[in-house]
């Protein structure tokens, strides 16, 4: 027996312990670590099928808005154009017309998409528009103009509580449809850029769809007459910007027109 | 030794550590960008409180609804450190979970599973 153990052994001991110790919680950590990445997953994985479905909810909820609105727009274009004597595609026509001129005028697509759905309402305001002056064949006198003239007032103030920006586009497309480029239109003779660009874009689709096109009271002009005519206004009646698109980019225009031909 | 109150943010739970009634509440969402961070002053507090100023008994509410993982880190931290204190204090922990928030609850179940001989009450709401 040795009666004096080497000292070493005990201090070897103390470090087997302090080794065992550590190894022990450095086990326990990585156990923790593991539990707590296994739970993470699986969090994880339930919150991005959460989020999945609800984005899934929120896009279909988001088309169901954006369809039931451009029913709504479309409708009431429907229904102003049912009590004017324009007819056909007219409203469709103008339309595409109007998406085409905000596109070049640089417009972005969103916002010359939205002015596309809008601008079949520019005439929403005619059904306010007693049927006598609304239908009467032949020329209105003074009185009977004025109150016609009111359709784009009434147009606005139909649409203008709105706070959608397709029906906030469509009033003021209705207000601003008749003004003219030298301050000579209504309701309001806003002159040049006071003219909002919807309602100076709307303004050019609508008279260029309305001379090409047969009417009961009148025959379509041919295409040299609107064009001498546009040429004239242009800076007059029109925005000579959009006058400027509107040749430079005819071809689009014509092709609409002929696709969406009116059917008697 | 003062009281430490934190406000509740987007992404930290309301923190209230109070040293006259013994009671630790941290409620709310827990995932901040250095949760180590974030808690420091609440550990630090609560091995001042240990040492020397605790109650006779403390009680600790944990009300969280939402947490990362390293908050998950975290609050193991934060129970050893209760363990180690559990010889020389009473101390009773609550982890209150909303009967719906499966996490929450398998986090409780977590704690109870590593820390035995804490006193750890689920609590559903």
């Amino acid at each position: 027996m040795i009666a004096h153990e080497n000292k070493l052994i005990s201090e070897i001991e103390a470090l087997k312990n302090e080794f065992e110790k550590t190894t022990d919680k450095l086990i326990k950590d990585v156990r923790r670590q593991d539990k707590i990445m296994v739970r993470s997953d699986k969090r994880q994985q339930q919150e991005y099928d959460e989020l999945q479905t609800k984005f899934e909810e929120v896009a279909t909820l988001q088309k169901e808005i954006e369809d039931t609105q451009k029913e709504v727009v479309f409708t009431m274009g429907a229904i102003g154009e049912s009590r004017s004597k324009e007819t056909g595609n007219h409203v469709k026509r103008v339309a595409e017309y109007s998406k085409i001129l905000a596109l070049h005028y640089g417009l972005d697509d969103k916002e010359s998409e939205m002015l596309k759905q809008a601008s079949p309402m520019h005439d929403i305001g005619k059904v306010a528009i007693p049927d006598a002056i609304l239908n009467k064949p032949g020329r209105f006198d003074s009185t009977e103009r004025e109150i016609m003239d009111t359709h784009a007032q009434l147009g606005y103030d139909m649409l203008k509580m709105s706070d959608r920006p397709l029906l906030k586009t469509a009033a003021t497309v209705a207000y601003e449809h008749h003004e003219k480029w030298d301050g000579s239109g209504y309701p309001n003779q806003l002159k040049g850029e006071e003219i909002h660009i919807y309602g100076r874009i709307t303004a050019l689709a609508d008279v260029f769809d309305a001379l090409g096109s047969d009417r009961c009271y009148k025959k379509a002009w041919d295409d040299e007459k609107i064009f001498n005519l546009f040429k004239e206004e242009k800076g007059k009646h029109f925005d000579p910007k959009l006058i400027d698109i509107f040749f430079d980019n005819l071809d689009q225009f014509l092709k609409v027109r002929n696709s969406l031909k009116d059917i008697y | 030794m003062e009281n430490l109150t934190i406000e509740e943010t987007k992404y930290t739970p309301s923190i209230n550590l109070n040293v006259e009634r013994g009671t630790v509440d941290i409620i709310g969402k827990s995932y901040p960008e250095n949760t180590f961070e974030f808690y420091e002053p609440v550990m630090q507090w609560l091995e001042d409180y240990f040492n020397g100023n605790a109650q006779k008994k403390t009680v600790l509410n944990f009300e969280i609804i939402y947490f990362n993982s390293s908050s998950s880190k975290l609050l193991f931290d934060l129970f050893d450190l209760l363990e180690e204190m559990r010889e020389e204090n009473l101390i009773e922990i609550n982890w209150i979970y909303d009967s719906e928030n499966e996490s929450a609850l398998e986090a409780g179940e977590d704690f109870k599973e590593d820390f035995e001989d804490l006193n750890i009450h689920l609590v559903s709401k």
